[in-house]
């Protein structure tokens, strides 16, 4: 059974004149333990399906799917109320830049312990008081880090952002989620960081089976810690698979030319020459193109392009495009 | 904390430093004989102004002139009034509380009301109450206070009869005069008529505390309205929404402390101009306080009260600022660390 099961899922942005479809049918599925790359550029609109997921965007924004199953529930038919209890019980999310997402004016310890799940106590009124801090300290041990009591009395700004970040995630855990979350957790960090960041939620997937969404605009950097990847440009689906299928043999044409520019493959060029990349820009909201959002930049574009492709199911290898490079391999 | 204490402190003296430099050279920049405008001795005799030439250092240089002006303040001696050839200092200190008291209330009101009233067109935001809520306030920063103030006395004092129109106390009750705040005096006092004369005091100060509050509430409503809504925005509230905390939680938890933070700070802005309002006030609702007492001074070019009634009150908006100041740093641990750099 799939743990998320999200089908053709669509946010616009609400406007009185002219409403903009920032995100259009997107589908996304998760298996219990998998660890899912969301890849894309900057823009491509995969904050925004990770917000849409823990429903956390404001009422500008209008989300439609056709279908959200949950652990096989259909949260669709639930009332807002009803989806909102099931998912902020079961998913939890990270953000990028943590430093920001901490309360400035509370101590790590004080908003800790207030997302420590209530329902998770035992024992009188009195005694909670003092459960909520001893579980604050274990999740703090949880993710590495040693001197709780030091940590538990610091403001956000007195700690670095990586440390922030490992509080954010210790917060991630109070709920005990099935699914976390990650958006871009490692941007703005130095690379050390970023390792130590990537390690604890590798661990994490590994000891508690935790499935993990990790939202990262670098696909060479997530190849190594995800089971399988999502690309998405501009809003739109572009491919799905296989870690490995994708980073060797990629059907659609952005994906082949994301994978190109990553230094890696670029290693053999001589020196002086031009690097592989699209030329161009991802478009902005205001001015999208008709089909398929690549089109304007795709080397392999054609007239039917101007229709947006189906999603086509190739061995658990799922991509939308024309004029596919699957026949080229 | 010990370095920002001393850092307050150490503005502290050098605004007061600047304020004794402006109130001096104000005794050279009136009209008049620089001597009797620093003393205010306006009948003295010859022989007088010898001593008195010597006990301000007139006939040495400008700086043994200030240093001897500066020991005169330390002293407590500002001077006598040119209009009634009382001591300044203990006219300004029989003023000045009532002042203080009149301020602070007024503070208060403006503050308990503008406040709470600003996040919730925050939190409307987009909606018929955050209109409304900004429409009225934006009618209540454009009244004159004079104005406000006679029609309040017109509706609620003559018209309606339901609060006294001038005056600090009715003339019935008898309060030792200590600390010169009313409220204070009553409670120390053993009268046996103590809770009437505080609940004639409060009824005094109502209506002159409401007029007051007025304008600078309204300021408050729409800083409050802005701080909340940048809070709202933010990322930790996002992060906190996706922690599963429910709205309530949000706000009480997290919005309103951190909104607050960037409230109080202007709180103190506003209360200069809060001053100015009651001085204005005190005079149309005979309060006797230091702002109608600096008024009638300038009315009567009586200048050694001008410089001592500016030093004396523009000492106490430094104050409040820097408690307002302690205030700020208590609620925000960003400020309490010396940054480096900035």
């Amino acid at each position: 059974m799939n743990l998320l099961d999200i089908r053709n899922l669509s946010i616009v942005l609400k406007s009185a004149t002219n409403p903009i479809l920032a995100v259009d049918r997107v589908s996304l599925t998760m298996k219990e333990g998998e660890v899912r790359g969301l890849v894309g550029e900057s823009g491509s609109g995969k904050s925004l399906l990770a917000q849409a997921i823990i429903g956390v965007l404001d009422d500008k924004w209008q989300v439609d799917a056709d279908r959200f199953h949950w652990r096989g529930k259909d949260l669709m038919r639930l009332s807002i109320d009803e989806r909102k209890a099931i998912i902020s019980k079961d998913v939890a999310m990270i953000f990028q830049e943590p430093m920001a997402c901490l309360d400035p004016t509370m101590t790590i310890g004080k908003q800790l312990t207030e997302a420590v799940d209530g329902e998770q106590l035992s024992g009188y009124f009195w005694q909670k008081n003092r459960q909520r801090k001893e579980t604050a300290m274990t999740l703090l041990h949880k993710v590495g880090i040693k001197q709780h009591k030091i940590c538990l009395k610091k403001y956000p700004h007195q700690l670095n952002d990586a440390l922030c970040q490992r509080v954010m995630i210790a917060m991630a855990l109070a709920k005990r989620p099935i699914l976390l979350i990650a958006d871009e957790p490692t941007t703005a960090m130095e690379s050390t960081n970023q390792g130590q960041i990537f390690r604890l939620l590798a661990s994490l997937n590994q000891l508690k089976n935790m499935s993990i969404l990790l939202i990262s605009h670098d696909l060479e950097n997530v190849t190594h810690w995800t089971n399988t990847i999502t690309v998405m440009y501009s809003g739109q689906f572009v491919e799905a698979g296989t870690t490995k299928h994708i980073f060797e043999q990629p059907f659609h044409p952005y994906t082949r030319a994301l994978v190109d520019s990553s230094p890696k493959s670029n290693r053999g060029l001589p020196a002086k020459s031009r690097l592989m990349a699209l030329p161009g820009s991802i478009p902005i909201l205001q001015h999208l193109p008709i089909g398929c959002r690549l089109g304007p930049r795709c080397p392999r574009a054609q007239q039917e392009c101007v229709i947006a492709p189906k999603v086509t199911n190739y061995h658990g290898h799922q991509f939308s495009c024309h004029f596919s490079l699957k026949d080229s391999y | 904390m010990l370095i920002f204490t001393l850092r307050r402190l150490n503005l502290f003296i050098f605004t007061i430093f600047l304020l004794t430099l402006l109130s001096f050279s104000l005794s050279f920049l009136f009209p008049g004989d620089q001597l009797i405008n620093i003393s205010g001795q306006v009948n003295a005799t010859p022989k007088q102004l010898i001593v008195l030439a010597e006990q301000y250092q007139t006939n040495n240089n400008i700086f043994q002139q200030y240093f001897a002006y500066i020991s005169h303040l330390f002293h407590g001696d500002l001077g006598i009034s040119m209009a009634s050839q009382l001591s300044i200092s203990t006219e300004i200190m029989s003023f000045l509380p009532a002042t203080i008291e009149l301020t602070l209330v007024a503070l208060f009101i403006a503050m308990l009301f503008g406040i709470p009233i600003g996040f919730i067109a925050a939190i409307n935001h987009r909606k018929a109450t955050d209109n409304i809520i900004l429409s009225i306030s934006m009618i209540g920063y454009s009244i004159p206070v004079f104005w406000l103030g006679l029609l309040a006395i017109l509706i609620f004092s003559i018209q309606l009869g339901w609060l006294p129109s001038a005056g600090q106390l009715s003339l019935l009750f008898e309060i030792e005069h200590v600390t010169g705040i009313q409220f204070i005096d009553i409670l120390l006092s053993d009268s046996p008529y103590k809770w009437q004369a505080f609940q004639d005091a409060s009824a005094h100060i109502f209506l002159p505390a409401c007029v007051i509050a007025l304008a600078p509430a309204t300021i408050f409503v729409r800083l409050a309205r802005t701080a909340m809504m940048d809070v709202l925005d933010s990322q930790y509230i996002r992060a906190a929404k996706a922690k599963g905390l429910s709205f309530k939680q949000i706000i009480y938890h997290h919005a309103i402390r951190n909104a607050m933070v960037h409230v109080i700070r202007d709180v103190g802005l506003q209360f200069a101009n809060l001053v100015t309002i009651a001085m204005v006030t005190e005079v149309i609702f005979s309060w006797p306080g230091i702002g109608r007492w600096l008024i009638e001074s300038i009315f009567q070019r009586d200048h050694t009260s001008i410089q001592g009634g500016l030093l004396v009150l523009s000492s106490f908006i430094f104050i409040v600022h820097i408690v307002i100041d302690f205030i700020y740093a208590a609620l925000n641990p960003l400020a309490r660390e010396s940054r480096h750099g900035t």
